[in-house]
């Protein structure tokens, strides 16, 4: 064999192998492609359930917490023209309402999504929220008159002793976002400036302002309530309080997942069966048991022992939508007040 | 003839898989709504976090410079040019820091100085109070990358040493002792390869990303990072991250300048019967206990914390059961694209040791320039290049991965094939083309032979930089191929700790175990180590 004609063959094996392999890891029955922004260590579980229980492979893009869980979203924007994914796993719904602002997603109305509150919900099926976080205040436990609502960050009682996330990411930016829509600009701005004239210490993500508090450098913040229960089940020395629950009060701003069919889906009948299966109570009953401690949206569904039934709180009564136009619209007042 | 076209096609293959992505970035950052616009560009120039992200970048990439050079440039002496009992094991220990993804030490150092890490159990969480607060910060980011970049200066002084002409030194040794010697012979003639390794740190710490985001200290390769996951803003992304290529550009155009006749292709002589070592005499047992310190700090002590966080009865099980296809995955992609970094490498080694056609030395400073710029940009390179229905081929399969290792890694496959090429004489081929060889003979059968020890080594390099790979991986791995380092960093969000530094000593292992059987293959071993 001439020498040209061996690295060729050389080449073509390589290539060969490299599509050999892919084959071999594609199942000779359905797949379906999920694109995760709940943390990885919550989701597999979840969906290698699935696989089990139904015989579909499931192929997932994971975020990374450096992503700030925005990655996974930013790649189907990417992808708009070319979809890979057949369902997004957003770990809340503003995002998945940017995606159907840019006409990324499909309506799909799941059955096991029916007695689901319908402020956790697109009214056009677009995205369907379950298993959700509670925004709450974490509290030292040497703090005796602990805060009892948002406006408290603002307090001069408090000046330099709470903290709060980055809001440019995450959840706290889709608070924020919530109470413009609320409030109003003119009062959003008042409070921004308010943070700032009470000295609230920012931290770099919800979970460092938990550890901050539990380490007694601050007072309080406002954090997921995964972040909150997992300190206290680690026995640190904090407390959770539900804010605005008064009577007449503004509510505790409520982040529910959301499941998001992706418009153009390679995989459309895998890809409803696994946005049922997310919707389910069962799949609800785990991400409560699991270290996550979310709150389910079916009524009935045992939640963590450590948090209130969705039944119980008295929730922020928002539009995620507007929460969603709100957000895009304050990310440049937000930037300034931070000084980018 | 032959050799023409394959050697060209050599240099587009290498414009088009590296060169390529960057440029469509570039041109994508400069086109607004149809337009062209500088939008993205004055947006950054404009942000004073900007200027605070780069000034954090340059702080610290001038300290791990600093900290590298002044400890790797006398290990290598050391190391390299003495007689010190337990040499090799030393170099073998020093070097396991670069063989993995940064952020393994930065989790294994979080595992003992960190609140929930082992001197907090063993002293209380008032102990961890200063040594925490010191690791997530700028001291500790110089310190792990440090660590991860030290062996670059102490293997390059070590290479760098073997050019230095014995004669010269023997000649120095009849007037005066060793340390005069090393000052006024034997260091002059090795800056050129200390200058190198100054370049390379300073360019590698600067495009990392890992560690400083794990350490929370912002850095401006994370904001190109993060303006393109979290905002999904491609220009701004391009534009926060043509600075740091600017700056690449710019230290290798004055590499290319000053060293690079001195740099690009060695001439190795020693270690050989005769070649000066300096015999340390009575001192030998200090500077063991000196070297012995220096390994057991930056390299033991970190990963007998994560040997010791992770000793519980489930982690492995664990890890293995949820990183297990990871492993495999990883393994597989780091050989394949070992395999391709060893062929395109000698191609380019070729043309550049024969500089046989008159864009050598773009070759040589384009895969020198790909090697330098942070992942990030050639991550987002690739996907805006290949990102499209046509090309779901190359996009939706791990053929975008091994894309992504060749655009990175080939100047390290093809500066160890050119040094190799260089210790053939060239008559060896001559002779061969005389008696009626054409070039792909001569090649297959003349110079690939006599080069293969060091093809063998280039594809061990390869590999291993594949396998650490994690940059540009997590960036364009298709759904449900995820590697062993992209799993352990999504893993890291909310994973145990226990879990987490399992799964980093299974790519410790993974990355350690083919240099143990390549210590089986002595003569193998003996030319690594010579190149």
């Amino acid at each position: 064999m001439k020498p040209w004609l061996s690295i060729l063959a050389l080449a073509i094996a390589l290539v060969a192998s490299v599509f050999l392999w892919q084959k071999a890891h594609q199942p000779a029955g359905q797949t379906v492609v999920v694109y995760v922004s709940e943390d990885q260590v919550f989701s597999e579980p979840i969906l290698e359930d699935f696989e089990r229980e139904t015989g579909i492979r499931v192929q997932a893009v994971y975020d990374t917490e450096e992503a700030k869980s925005t990655g996974a979203m930013n790649r189907l924007i990417a992808e708009k023209d070319n979809p890979q994914a057949d369902v997004y796993w957003a770990n809340e719904p503003i995002r998945a309402e940017v995606l159907k602002q840019k006409g990324i997603s499909a309506a799909y109305v799941s059955p096991n999504a029916a007695d689901i509150p319908p402020i956790f919900r697109d009214p056009e099926g677009y995205w369907t929220g379950f298993s959700a976080r509670a925004r709450v205040f974490i509290v030292h436990d040497s703090v005796k008159s602990p805060p009892q609502g948002v406006r408290d960050y603002t307090d001069p009682r408090w000046k330099g002793r709470a903290v709060i996330a980055n809001p440019l990411f995450g959840t706290t930016t889709s608070e924020i976002a919530a109470l413009f829509t609320v409030w109003g600009d003119d009062q959003g701005r008042a409070f921004l400036e308010g943070l700032r004239r009470n000295e609230v210490a920012i931290s770099s993500s919800n979970g460092e302002s938990a550890d901050f508090v539990a380490a007694g450098r601050y007072a309080f913040s406002l954090v997921d309530s995964d972040d909150a229960v997992n300190r206290m089940r680690q026995g640190k020395p904090v407390s959770m309080v539900y804010p605005d629950q008064a009577p007449g009060g503004l509510g505790t701003f409520i982040v529910p997942n959301a499941a998001v069919l992706i418009r153009g889906a390679p995989h459309p009948d895998a890809a409803r069966k696994l946005m049922d299966y997310l919707l389910s109570p069962e799949t609800e009953r785990k991400l409560a048991r699991a270290d996550c401690a979310q709150i389910p949206l079916h009524p009935g569904v045992a939640g963590p022992p450590e948090l209130k039934p969705m039944d119980q709180i008295r929730v922020m009564q928002v539009r995620y939508a507007d929460v969603a136009q709100k957000l895009v619209e304050i990310q440049p007042l937000l930037r300034r007040w931070l000084g980018l | 003839m032959t050799r023409r076209a394959v050697l060209t096609l050599t240099g587009l293959l290498i414009f088009v898989i590296g060169l390529l992505p960057v440029l469509s970035m570039l041109v994508q950052s400069l086109h607004s709504d149809g337009h062209w616009s500088l939008g993205a560009y004055r947006g950054l120039l404009a942000s004073a976090r900007q200027w605070t992200l780069m000034e954090h970048s340059l702080v610290l990439a001038a300290l791990v410079t600093a900290l590298t050079l002044l400890l790797g440039v006398p290990l290598g002496l050391l190391l390299g040019k003495t007689d010190l009992p337990g040499r090799r094991l030393l170099t073998g220990l020093f070097v396991v820091p670069l063989l993995l993804p940064p952020y393994v030490l930065a989790v294994s150092w979080a595992d003992l100085l960190g609140p929930e890490g082992l001197l907090a159990r063993i002293a209380g969480p008032d102990a961890v109070q200063a040594p925490t607060h010191w690791l997530f910060g700028l001291p500790g980011c110089v310190l792990v990358l440090g660590s991860v970049f030290l062996p670059i200066p102490m293997l390059l002084t070590m290479v760098f040493l073997r050019t230095v002409d014995p004669r010269l030194e023997e000649a120095a040794r009849l007037m005066a002792p060793w340390p005069q010697v090393l000052r006024g012979i034997t260091l002059p003639l090795i800056l050129p390869g200390i200058a190198l390794a100054a370049v390379l740190v300073f360019l590698l710490s600067l495009g990392e990303f890992s560690v400083p985001t794990f350490l929370r200290y912002d850095v401006f390769p994370v904001e190109s990072f993060v303006q393109f996951s979290a905002f999904y803003d491609f220009q701004a992304a391009t534009a926060a991250a043509v600075p740091l290529a600017g700056i690449t550009l710019i230290l290798l155009l004055l590499e290319g300048a000053f060293l690079r006749e001195r740099t690009g292709q060695l001439r190795l002589t020693g270690p050989g019967r005769g070649w000066p070592r300096i015999a340390l005499g009575a001192r030998r047992t200090g500077w063991v206990a000196v070297a012995g310190f220096l390994a057991s700090v930056l390299v033991l002590v970190p990963m007998g914390a994560l040997a010791v966080q992770s000793a519980d009865a489930g982690a492995y099980e664990e890890a293995l059961h949820r990183a297990g296809d990871s492993l495999v995955r990883s393994l597989v992609y780091a050989s394949i694209g070992a395999t391709t970094l060893t062929v395109l490498g000698f191609l380019a080694g070729y043309l550049v040791h024969t500089r046989a056609l008159p864009f050598w030395r773009s070759v040589d400073s384009v895969t020198l320039f790909l090697f330098a710029l942070p992942s990030t940009v050639i991550g987002i390179g690739l996907i805006s290049l290949w990102n499209t229905p046509w090309t779901n081929l190359v996009y939706a399969t791990p053929a975008i991965i091994v894309l992504g290792y060749l655009a990175k890694y080939t100047v390290l496959t093809s500066r160890i094939s050119a040094t190799q090429l260089g210790l053939i004489p060239p008559s060896m081929e001559e002779a061969a083309q005389v008696a009626g060889a054409g070039w792909t003979r001569r090649m297959a059968w003349i110079v690939a032979p006599l080069a293969g020890r060091g093809l063998a080594a280039a594809w061990l390099v390869g590999y291993l930089f594949s396998l650490r790979d994690t940059g540009i991986t997590m960036l364009v791995y298709p759904p449900g191929h995820e590697t062993l380092p992209v799993r352990i960093f999504t893993l890291m969000a909310n994973g145990s700790p226990q879990l987490i530094a399992a799964l980093c000593l299974i790519m410790v292992a993974a990355s350690v175990v083919p240099l143990g059987l390549l210590a089986l293959v002595p003569r193998l071993g003996r030319r690594l180590q010579r190149i």
